[in-house]
């Protein structure tokens, strides 16, 4: 089943999550929203290291998860943050 | 100081738009055209959308194709727009990222900085407000967004000439279902243009005080695409641009 999330953060961009949690794992997720990620290609790989997490991920866990592929590809977002991302992902949990 | 080639107001559609930044971008990169700025208008009427939205969350893609509306998805993120052909003014910067802050907020403020003396020639306060907008007493009259890719930066934006805010809350879709009066009002509040501020400027008088506030103490040139570019463009509009795989990528 697909569950969605939003918020637009203060001070920064609109940014939607969706989520399909199959057997309590994260089978999908995608990110969309109006912020910016730089290289902008780095979402795949984000969304990609967030699947298979377990649906009682922790929120600190989702946060790393996003960092560690931000770190890996020398990324940087605008308009959310790791964080951000991570708390409106738990709204779907 | 760096020479720069300005490529004068045209007007093309949405996929060729998209396109010729990114064949100008690999031109910039590979030393054949010199770090270029445009400035351009959009036929027909288009919604541009940001690399990282859905399309089908943010747009109304039947009323677009009954209205005759394009479609086009950026390479660069930020939200969903709707450019209206006689509405707005955009521009393109393409140039190198080394001449540029390495810190992106950093540059939209630079850049953002272009406008701000646009607009002042205009008689207008601007002011940038972080992370990529242009305010006029506390009014957004300018979005832009900044991509980085193979060496080179490229910063588009809409300069905000006439809006026509029910035409654009019907095209693109907003979080609450329906289109009320309040909610007109409220973006009202958040959003102005030229027209509304100094109804007695022209287009054109915009677009002067463009060509003049970017070109500012720079050496330039006003050039033409190269055949090169053009023939590029015409491939990435069919490969990329046009191409529903592209459009509907999410």
């Amino acid at each position: 089943m697909q569950r969605i999330a939003s918020a637009k953060i203060p001070g920064g961009k609109f940014v939607r999550v969706k989520t399909e949690i199959i057997d309590g794992t994260l089978s999908r997720v995608e990110i969309h929203g109006d912020f910016f990620l730089h290289p902008e290609e780095t979402i795949i790989e984000i969304e990609k290291n967030l699947a298979g997490l377990s649906s009682s991920a922790k929120k600190e866990e989702i946060s790393e998860r996003i960092q560690r592929s931000l770190q890996k590809h020398s990324a940087t977002f605008i308009g959310a943050t790791p964080e951000d991302i991570a708390e409106i992902i738990m709204k779907t949990l | 100081m760096n020479n720069w080639r300005i490529i004068p107001l045209e007007t093309h559609s949405a996929a060729l738009h998209m396109a010729l930044d990114e064949a100008c971008g690999e031109a910039v990169a590979a030393g054949k055209s010199l770090p270029t700025i445009r400035f351009y208008q959009w036929s027909p009427s288009a919604v541009s959308i940001g690399y990282f939205q859905s399309l089908m969350d943010e747009v109304d893609t039947e009323l677009c194709k009954q209205m005759n509306v394009d479609i086009v998805r950026r390479r660069t993120g930020g939200g969903a727009v709707y450019h209206d052909h006689d509405g707005e003014i955009t521009y393109s910067i393409l140039a190198p990222e080394s001449m540029f802050s390495k810190d992106i907020t950093a540059s939209y403020h630079e850049l953002c900085g272009w406008i701000v003396k646009s607009l002042s020639l205009l008689g207008f306060s601007a002011e940038f407000k972080p992370i990529n907008d242009i305010i006029v007493s506390g009014k957004k009259i300018s979005g832009n967004a900044q991509t980085r890719r193979g060496g080179i930066l490229q910063q588009h934006g809409t300069i905000l000439y006439d809006v026509d805010l029910k035409k654009m809350f019907s095209l693109l879709k907003v979080d609450l279902q329906k289109i009320s009066d309040k909610q007109i009002a409220a973006v009202e509040e958040r959003v102005t243009s030229i027209k509304k501020l100094k109804p007695e400027l022209a287009k054109d008088d915009v677009y002067q005080a463009l060509l003049k506030g970017f070109t500012d103490g720079k050496n330039f040139t006003l050039g033409s695409w190269t055949e090169m570019e053009l023939d590029r463009a015409r491939e990435l509009v069919t490969k990329k641009y046009a191409a529903e795989r592209w459009t509907r990528m999410r």
